[in-house]
């Protein structure tokens, strides 16, 4: 049972992420691939408050969320005033050198990693509550990021997408808005991180690197990008197969190039059969106004 | 009286080319000035470098007393000043309304605690915002095609939403650029109405445009722009008779 709600857990958790990254890059149409290193920021930050510091965990978790916005724009903040087309390399910068500097940190437990991280919820109500935990965060965020891409919000962002300049011309704070939505993206991996540490009780380095960001964004373009579903399915797809793989009890030298297969093998095909994913693309914004209103839509 | 927009000494160049040359406006509440020039005149970066777009070499702007000239473009617009692009520059993924919703003047829309928290104040602003748009679209002759995608009509009704687009927010100064530049006759009298309108609410309005006709019809007066420079200003009729202007309009 605990191998299945480890399984319940991590693809929740790479939901979120999915579903965080498509607010960031799909509805915002901010390009970075740092996403990993925000979760891991958060990860890192509830694990050292909660283990060395005596923080409350649920305290240290939030503290990991804010960690990893404020993070988030330190980024933000010094590239878009520059130009929106140096968000991605200043990302890449980001994503390595945290890393790096994360590796190199006595209190991080540098590239052995962090042991020890205490428990949450699990001793005193059994796993089974930490995987509900897990499950309503999930259900939460996928519901937040479909809520504010179909309000007034949504509509202005899919307006900034359009032409920025033109968006300003209306009065509208274009900056503002990327700050605003790439640091509610990260946030929320910020807290994915911190619900990772506080489960597996150990996190290294490695599990944050660049190679995560081409996971979760392969998640998001094989799902369908700027869905509310797409995320969803493509985490769903992409990390429940390669685990339900290993209960065919095949050889691990054989386990591996399968799942490596399947990975590539799932973006090729996505790529030339079905570029727009697999959860079509829904235009809200094209869709809703004149069916709410005529009721014409079927 | 002193102007709406007052432009003190306003020059620009782009590597050596001039696109304005010491400019002096002002722009009066109430009143439609027509800025009239040959292509190339400077005319459209006139508007950029009012609005913000564009940075000016020197010059002071100031828009109902106070100096903008640290603002960026949206702050502009919010603190009151209008324009539309030659280029019309809508939002093509969205609708007509779409368009025109987010070009309301306080739209709290753009806050993202404000869609998370105050249901209430959404839905009242939006109720104002729609009448007020319906109206706009309504006056234009485009009530009939609000719900549809921009990107689907036409250029000439494009460049109307466009201008009902500025029109959304609460302007004291409206910057045009060749609002009539591929619309169809039929859309002229709905044009002149409404940029006539919002000059009677107080609106301080500035056209730029070729056709001549248009400008002598709606504007209370006209500047002759040529290389960045203001040559004359006067009645639209006074400028067009003016046989150096007109040489110098139609090139030699
Ligand atoms: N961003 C820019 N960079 C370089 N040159 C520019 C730029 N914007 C305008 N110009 C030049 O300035 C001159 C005036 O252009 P413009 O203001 O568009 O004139 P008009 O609107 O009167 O036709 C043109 O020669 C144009 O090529
Ligand atoms: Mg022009």
């Amino acid at each position: 049972m605990e191998y299945v709600y480890g399984i319940i857990i991590i693809v929740g958790l790479y939901v979120v992420l999915a579903t965080s990254f498509n607010l960031i890059i799909g509805y915002g149409g901010l390009v970075s691939i740092a996403h990993p290193v925000f979760f891991a920021l958060g990860a890192y930050t509830s694990a050292v408050l909660s283990r060395d510091f005596g923080v409350p965990v649920l305290l240290a978790m939030f503290a990991g969320m804010v960690v990893a916005v404020v993070a988030s724009v330190a980024l933000t903040l010094p590239t878009l005033r520059v130009s929106g087309d140096y968000l991605l390399i200043a990302s890449i910068g980001f994503q390595l050198g945290l890393l790096e500097v994360i590796k190199n940190l006595r209190f991080t437990g540098g590239p052995g990693g962090f042991t020890n991280i205490p428990p949450f919820l699990i001793r005193d109500f059994g796993r089974e509550s930490y995987v509900i935990l897990v499950l309503a965060v999930t259900i939460a965020v996928v519901l937040l990021v479909r809520l504010i891409a179909r309000s007034d919000y949504g509509r202005a962002m899919s307006a900034m997408r359009d032409d920025e300049q033109a968006f300003a011309s209306v009065g509208r704070d274009a900056m503002w808005m990327k700050i605003v939505i790439f640091g509610l993206g990260s946030g929320i991996a910020g807290f994915a991180g911190a619900l990772y540490a506080h489960y597996y009780r150990f996190i290294t380095p490695e599990q944050f690197e660049i190679l995560q960001s081409a996971a979760i964004l392969t998640m998001v373009v094989v799902g369908g990008v700027r869905t509310t579903w797409g995320p969803v399915v493509g985490a769903l797809l992409l990390q429940a197969l390669p685990q339900a793989l290993t209960f065919l009890h095949l050889p691990p030298s054989v386990l591996g190039p399968i799942q490596g297969l399947l990975f590539t093998g799932l973006v090729l095909v996505f790529m030339f059969v079905r570029p727009q994913g697999l959860v079509p693309a829904e235009n809200v914004w094209r869709d809703r106004t004149p069916r709410s209103r005529t009721g014409e839509g079927g | 009286m002193t102007g709406v927009l007052e432009v003190k000494n306003l020059n620009k160049s782009f590597d050596g080319i001039v696109v304005a040359r010491g400019i002096n406006l002002s722009l009066t509440a109430g009143k439609v000035l027509g800025l009239i020039g040959p292509n190339g005149a400077g005319k459209t970066s006139f508007f950029n470098l009012i609005s913000g777009v564009v940075k000016p070499d020197s010059g002071a702007v100031t828009l109902a007393g106070v100096s903008i000239d640290r603002l960026k473009s949206h702050e502009r617009v919010r603190h009151g000043l209008s324009r539309t692009w030659q280029h019309i520059r809508l939002f093509p993924s969205l609708t007509v309304l779409d368009n025109l919703l987010v070009g309301t003047h306080d739209y709290p829309g753009e806050s993202l605690l404000s869609v998370l928290l105050a249901h209430a104040r959404l839905k009242q602003h939006d109720k104002i915002a729609r009448e007020r748009a319906a109206d706009v679209l309504g006056r234009m002759g485009l009530s009939q095609v609000a719900d549809a995608l921009v990107s689907d009509l036409p250029y000439g009704q494009q460049k109307l939403i466009g201008v009902a687009r500025a029109l959304m927010g609460d302007a004291r100064c409206l910057l045009l650029d060749e609002p009539m530049a591929g619309v169809e006759g039929q859309s002229y009298a709905a044009m002149q109405r409404v940029v006539r309108d919002a000059a009677d609410c107080g609106v301080a309005v500035c056209v730029v445009e070729h056709n001549v006709g248009f400008i002598q019809d709606l504007c209370d007066e006209g500047v002759f722009m040529f290389s960045g420079a203001i040559m004359a200003r006067g009645s639209v009729a006074e400028l067009i008779r003016d046989p150096q202007l007109t040489e110098l309009y139609f090139g030699h």
